[in-house]
């Protein structure tokens, strides 16, 4: 009774369950991974013996104890309604095959199944059922049916298909359209032939006239020229620069425009963090315990520059994945190619993650989850516990790239562990004075061991620095009688402890320092014979302790007073110090007083007293102590010099960069994302729903991969990369891309509203050499990019969502334009190109005060901490790669522009600065007007004039402050929708 | 239509306009938050539950740090009788880092405990106040949760998951049920803690902005200043405002002309109405200074102590008042140990339970006494409870994800009950056990949401609050 739907399951299979992402967790599903499962597996159905399940007697348990107790505990989350983990129970053919983990039951071996493993709770990460042990004997039960064969006479019923699951088919799933060849598409005939500038026109207008839509007008002269500064390099023009273009007839003083501001650097600063979206660029690792990433500002200008230079896309993109593995044609190209690298370790990280392999596994999984969506529009990540839900993407897919970035080191691990860095090289000069610093530094170092070395070989009980008249064996008591502070007569309340280590004895007292007492503490010792001591105190130095604290020596003929400072480590040893040296009487005659009288600023610490008798050296022994001083100053001096160069070093620039790891191997499925779940070992490769139009690398034993990788992803005739670039662009132009879902291109994801256009420019993108200026150029020459944003009556009744793009969709500001116009206007925008921005000496992202003139591209990108003005204008949450900005309107968006200081503040300032320019001596009437040319691009319409001269000029006004009526009206313009909006 | 739950209340937007009288008024009558241009829906309007709920809004007092539950509501007499002794226990840190089973000392509970009420629920002396209320209260002593650091099972608390990002429970419910009161925000957490996740634990993740919570001040800073950012001008008297506001009316009036019928201008000119609205009717929250001395005096504002989260916890109970979906009120702060997480020092839970005791018990109270307890869920939580025994044989306790304690009140929950239990120890759940994403799914199910049918189609695929697990915990409905 092989069912039916066994016998077509060779290969891979996608599981009908939900997509998740689980990271450590198994649950519900000790079923799993037999998307990979040979069908082998299934021959446990001849094993379990039919004539079993046909045995009265085990029938009968399993009627009598088994099946009630599947339906009271199991199947509300295993039967017909759920499935989870793939796994049904309501059907003997269910618990064989199993669900993502494999068969739940193999028969007759309990101790093998994995059903029995999860209600015994003998697997932390497999507790079955989740919401408490069952009770001891009905877990026998199942463990002795188990054993006598699990007989199970249910089957399932006609058009249940059980735990089946879908084999992913790759030559079905080429013939989606993404991942078709891209088609030689003809630029089309139209019948306005005089309307296109260029072929993307002629695309667009094919579609309008099928529907028999007429594109809008060209827009006016004043939004083109506001459109395309916003556009290309996210600043608004001038009133200068307004005036500019508006007054010049020439017929290329748009594409001059277009010239010059794909020139200008700003260009980098703005289509820069277009990508920087793109790659979830940020400036700290975010997460519950977030890192400042203090040198992701390198990558940052790094893509702005690579922007800027006109980079090639695919040199950029491999650059970005495997710039340590190319080859550079100088240091600054090694530098860059470092720093490119970057990109993999921007991610969101929870570095703190104590168990480290999943820490590893992690990081893999949103470097490739990013590198997925970002560069091809695929969500591998959703291959990393089971075949892809939509998308031909078995999990061998995805452990083969995987394996990849498993191989390429990222990461240094710790208690709270962080990303790799690698030192950047320096111009040949500064290489040389490191190499000779460092060799400097070595070779010191080399002394002082070898000094060392030989200070310790003289004599093990002696330490370094030992005043030469110390005896050996002193603290063995050879040559010396220790009373330790057990043999001490003590007074008050001392308090013993062994907290510090290095005490004599098995502990060392100290003062309750909650006591008013006074505490002392004598030693006694009996001298043998007369003659002159060394007397050493013991006590453990440290932070807390008194730094006066007095000790008396007493004999019959005299009284000694010292103070000891307990803070301090000792000369002798860090614990011991010789305090003083006199001659004794023999006998009990001698006594040692330490005490607390007079100390307030630590605790007294009593351990024990040594004396060593003074005895001159003897023959041989004066050698050894001239040299025992020689070697003291010249390690002195060493240490010194050391110290000197140290301080001295050169600071060498790091950046957040990748390495190979040492040893090189493939790793093996992590069944349903579990690390600890091994599966078989796949090969490093990539996705295999390509090759018909790619051949798949082959990668090295010896490397990552991670070139092969970057060099398959740019090949041309690489169906996904070109595409999702051009589309990117074009979004980035008209506020929706061809495919509206910038990072799926998958069957999730939108169908492109004009394939052939957006064929013709992925192919014109890499005929060009992958140029993004060249593609930018193409699109805002054309007319298309030029049309008016009014919409007319005919198209909104045809297409009034604009799919046909019959109008300039109105678009947005995003938050960093937002922020530069309000600095703009104000005059106190500072347009510094490039460099590190995190003020110096910070260490956390909390509270940090952005308050920088620069552009925004500068601000710190911080995962919990963003700035007011980012996180309220919809910016690209950094914890996400994200292609696309959302688009909101709320109310706090408004209350910010109402009240927050900032803003206040900009618009006095830039009231200020209309009020004292040239201008100034103008009337209200110029002045309104250079207001709104800075703010809306424009001339106010004559109500609007009326309006605003109405206001400034209101005798009646309750603002009897003028600047701050004109900072009022500045408030105004920028809160306007005008603003808001590109026209 | 990729998200089912806003199928019902989406149309486009011009469908909206056409369909009524004046699109411009309509809109801003609901409190029209425009999105993306292909389809209009009103974010925060009060929409109607998938079906009959028991509660219509939340308050969660978030205890940060992890309160120890086997000194405040989970009585375990092992801990006095094996105090000082040495014994197994699989502590998470410890097999995080060297997969062995260690011996820890057992560390018995430092604070009596009595019976209360007619439940006769267990309560320590930590909790005088509390105690008084145990018969409204309903107990889930066998809470298990993910994570084994604060950043980890404080976001998951929040978000469901330990390090993906996620929407927060407010966003979810804010999303699932709309707002009732439109001048007012929908989600407000009070005093935030600014680590361990800090906005991420309030954000809305990738559903729209819209349903992302309002923070109220931050912690650190007391209730008493706590306030929305940019609620209100400190540099204009409202005459200057109000002028400068009509000003703006009068522009946008007149460039909307310009482009006819482009309802997203609407909503960026419907925003600033909103707001406007929000300035004049929001700041009533936080004042105080109207509410009867006997009231203050219950909540224990004016007192050392707890005069700080007493305020929060009145503001709270005026946010309920006023309609706000879903607020927060949390006794946290921004440190890496915060407030209940005593490692070290276990008798500073005293102070802790002294700072919040009152404030809740007064909360909960007052909520009954207005017949707001009735529809309104109380949950007081931390992220997890602490171990049994000592942390590194000292004189605190460590985080413990594997079982604790929580209580609700009121939203329909069965009152003086009590669901679930830990080993002899505390330890472990064993017993009713109710994992964080069951907590979770059975709070959806409270306030008339499908937790499996709450989707949010994003990145190709369909989010809920509880992934792919939650059970919904019915022997604790009433």
């Amino acid at each position: 009774m092989i069912p039916r739907f066994i016998q077509r399951l060779p290969g891979r299979r996608l599981r009908l369950m939900a997509v998740v992402r689980l990271g450590r967790k198994i649950l519900a599903g000790f079923a799993m991974g037999t998307c990979l499962m040979p069908a082998t597996g299934l021959s446990v159905d001849s094993q379990s013996g039919l004539t079993r399940t046909q045995n009265p007697e085990g029938l009968e348990f399993f009627e009598k104890k088994i099946r009630p107790a599947l339906h009271t505990h199991c199947l509300e989350c295993h039967g017909d309604k759920k499935q989870k983990g793939g796994l049904r129970l309501d059907f003997s053919d269910g618990w064989k095959i199993g669900g993502d983990s494999g068969p739940a039951i193999i028969p007759h071996q309990p101790a093998s199944s994995l059903l029995i493993e999860a209600i015994a709770y003998h697997n932390k990460e497999l507790e079955m059922p989740p919401d408490g042990r069952l009770p001891a004997p009905v877990i026998e039960d199942f463990r002795h049916w188990v054993s006598i064969g699990a007989p199970d006479p249910r089957v399932a019923g006609p058009g249940i298909i059980g735990s089946g699951k879908q084999e992913i088919s790759l030559e079905e799933a080429r013939s989606f359209w993404s991942f078709q060849p891209l088609a030689e598409v003809a630029v089309p005939e139209i019948e306005q032939r005089d309307w296109p500038a260029t072929p993307v026109d002629a695309f667009i207008l094919r579609k309008l006239e099928q529907h028999d839509l007429e594109p809008s007008p060209e827009a006016d002269r004043h939004a083109l020229v506001r459109r395309l500064y916003f556009d290309l390099i996210g600043l608004p023009p001038t009133p200068e620069q307004i005036n500019n273009f508006t007054g010049n007839d020439s017929p290329d003083a748009w594409s001059s425009l277009v010239e010059e501001l794909l020139a200008s650097r700003h260009f980098g600063e703005r289509w820069g963090r277009h990508w920087l979206d793109v790659v979830r660029f940020a400036e700290s690792s975010g997460g519950g315990r977030t890192l400042l990433f203090p040198d992701a500002w390198r990558y940052r200008d790094y893509v702005m520059d690579a922007f800027n230079e006109d980079m090639p896309y695919d040199r950029f993109l491999m650059e970005q994945l495997a710039g340590d593995l190319m080859e550079a044609s100088d240091w600054l190209d090694r530098r860059r190619k470092l720093v490119a690298t970057g990109f993999l370790l921007l991610g969101p990280t929870n570095y703190e993650l104590q168990d480290k392999d999943i820490l590893e596994m992690d990081i893999v999984d949103e470097q490739l989850d990013t590198l997925g969506k970002a560069v091809m529009g695929m969500t591998l990540g959703c291959a990393r516990c089971h075949d892809h839900k939509f998308d031909p993407i078995p999990t061998a897919d995805y452990y083969a790239m995987a394996g990849i970035f498993k191989n390429t080191h990222a990461i240094i691990h710790s208690n709270v562990s962080t990303w790799n860095k690698r030192e950047l090289p320096q111009d040949p000069q500064t290489t040389r004075q490191i190499a000779l610093h460092r060799a400097a530094l070595a070779s010191a170092k080399d002394e002082h061991r070898q000094l060392t070395g030989e200070l310790k070989a003289m004599g093990d009980s002696i330490g370094i620095g030992t005043p030469p008249t110390l005896p050996d064996g002193f603290l063995s008591g050879k040559n010396s009688i220790i009373v330790d502070n057990s043999g001490a007569l003590l007074t008050g309340p001392w308090v013993s402890s062994t907290h510090t280590p290095g005490f004599i004895g098995s502990d060392y007292l100290h003062d309750n320092r909650n006591t008013s007492e006074t505490l002392t503490a004598s030693f006694t010792p009996d001298i043998p014979n007369k003659g002159h001591y060394d007397i050493y105190l013991s006590y453990t130095p440290g932070s807390n302790r008194a730094t006066a604290v007095p000790v008396t020596i007493t004999t019959p003929d005299e009284t000694t007073a010292i103070v000891i400072d307990q803070k301090t480590p000792g000369k002798v040893r860090a614990t011991i110090d010789l305090i003083a040296t006199l001659e004794l009487p023999a006998g009990m005659e001698t006594t040692v007083t330490v005490s607390n009288q007079g100390v307030t600023d630590g605790h007294v610490i009593v351990d024990a007293v040594i004396f060593a008798e003074r005895r001159e050296p003897g023959p041989g022994e004066a050698a050894m102590l001239a040299r025992r001083m020689e070697l003291t100053e010249r390690i002195a001096a060493v240490e010194e010099r050391i110290k000197q160069l140290e301080s001295a070093s050169p600071v060498i620039p790091v950046a957040m960069a990748v390495d190979e790891e040492e040893t090189i191997a493939d790793i093996p499925i992590a069944i349903r994302g579990v690390v600890s779940n091994r599966g078989p070992v796949v090969k490093r490769g990539v996705m295999k729903v390509t090759a018909h139009l790619v051949d798949q690398p082959e990668v090295p034993a010896d490397t990552s991969g991670r070139l092969q990788l970057s060099q398959w992803l740019t090949d041309p005739a690489h169906p996904l990369t070109s595409r999702v670039m051009a589309n990117r662009i074009w979004y980035w132009l008209f506020g929706r891309g061809i495919v509206p879902s910038v990072d799926n291109f998958g069957k999730m994801g939108n169908l492109p509203s004009h394939p052939e256009l957006l064929d013709y420019l992925a192919q014109r993108f890499i005929d060009s050499g992958w140029s993004v200026k060249d593609l930018i150029r193409e699109i805002v020459n054309s007319r298309t990019y030029r049309m008016s944003s009014q919409l007319h009556d005919q198209g909104l009744s045809a297409d009034p969502d604009n799919n046909l793009l019959w109008h300039m969709p109105r678009r947005r500001l995003d938050a960093e334009s937002i922020r530069d116009s309000l600095l703009a206007a104000a005059s106190s925008l500072d347009l510094t190109y490039g460099g590190s921005h995190i003020k110096p000496g910070t260490r956390i992202e909390y509270g940090y005060e952005f308050d920088s003139s620069r552009r925004s591209v500068y601000l710190p990108v911080f995962r919990n901490t963003l700035p007011e003005i980012f996180e309220t204008f919809d910016f690209a949450d950094p914890n996400m790669m994200n292609g696309r900005r959302n688009v909101s309107a709320v109310a706090t968006q408004a209350l910010m522009m109402m009240n927050s200081p900032f803003v206040i503040e900009k618009c006095r300032e830039a009231a200020r600065a209309l009020l004292s320019t040239a201008e100034g001596s103008t009337g209200t009437r110029q002045l309104i007007q250079h207001a709104f040319l800075q703010t809306l691009g424009r001339q106010p319409t004559a109500a609007e004039m009326e309006i605003t001269t109405g206001f400034i000029s209101n005798p009646d006004s309750p603002e009897t402050d003028p600047e701050q009526r004109w900072a009022l009206l500045y408030q105004s313009l920028f809160q306007s929708i005008d603003f808001r909006y590109l026209r | 239509m990729t998200n089912n739950h806003l199928v019902n209340r989406m149309m486009t937007r011009r469908q909206m306009l056409q369909s009524t009288a004046c699109g411009f008024g309509y809109l801003a009558a609901a409190g029209m938050a425009a999105r993306q241009a292909q389809a209009a829906v009103n974010p925060i309007a009060a929409s109607k539950p998938l079906f009959a709920p028991k509660a219509k809004r939340v308050i969660f007092l978030f205890m940060q740090g992890g309160p120890s539950h086997v000194d405040t509501f989970d009585y375990k007499p092992s801990l006095e009788k094996y105090d000082g002794q040495m014994m197994k226990f699989d502590d998470a840190r410890t097999l995080a880092k060297t997969r062995e089973i260690r011996e820890q000392r057992v560390y018995r509970n430092l604070w009596d405990f009595k019976r209360y009420g007619q439940c006769g629920q267990h309560v320590s002396e930590l909790f005088p106040h509390i105690a008084r209320h145990v018969d409204d209260l309903c107990f889930l002593k066998g809470m298990h949760t993910e994570g084994v650091a604060h950043g980890p099972s404080t976001l998951f608390l929040h978000t469901g998951s330990i390090n993906l990002i996620r929407p927060s429970v407010g966003s979810w419910v804010l999303y699932g049920l709309g707002t009732e009161n439109e001048n007012l925000p929908g989600f407000i957490t009070i005093q935030p803690s600014m680590g361990n996740g800090g906005p991420r634990n309030y954000s809305n993740a990738f559903l729209p902005a819209a349903f992302q919570g309002t923070a109220v001040g931050r912690a650190g800073v007391g209730a008493e200043k706590a306030r929305i950012r940019n609620l209100t001008n400190n540099g204009l008297t409202p005459a200057s405002q109000r002028a400068q506001f009509d000003l703006l009316r009068a522009i946008n009036s007149e460039q909307i002309l310009h482009d006819p019928g482009n309802d997203e201008l609407e909503a960026v000119i419907n925003s600033y109405e909103l707001a406007w609205k929000m300035q004049h009717h929001a700041p009533d929250l936080f004042d105080i200074s109207g509410e009867p001395q006997y009231i203050k005096d219950a909540y224990g504002i004016g007192q050392k102590g707890t005069d700080d989260y007493g305020r929060q916890c009145l503001m709270a109970r005026r946010m309920a008042e006023a309609g706000v979906r879903y607020i927060q009120v949390n006794y946290g702060d921004n440190t890496n140990n915060p407030r209940w997480d005593q490692h070290s020092n276990m008798p500073r839970h005293a102070e802790h339970a002294f700072n919040t005791d009152k404030p809740v018990a007064a909360l909960i109270q007052d909520l009954k006494q207005r017949g707001l307890l009735e529809d309104t869920l109380v949950w007081w939580g931390g992220e997890f409870g602490r171990t049994p025994y000592a942390q590194d044989n000292g004189t605190g306790r460590d985080h413990n994800s594997y079982g604790f304690t929580s209580f609700m009140a009121g939203g329909g929950l069965k009152p003086g009950f009590s669901y679930g239990e830990t080993d002899d120890f505390g330890h472990h759940a064993i017993r009713e056990k109710v994992h964080m994403h069951d907590w979770h799914a059975t709070l959806l199910h409270l306030l008339g949401l499908n937790h499996e049918e709450l989707t949010f189609r994003h990145d190709g695929r369909d989010f809920r609050l509880t992934d792919v697990h939650g059970r919904i915990i019915h022997d604790i409905i009433a």
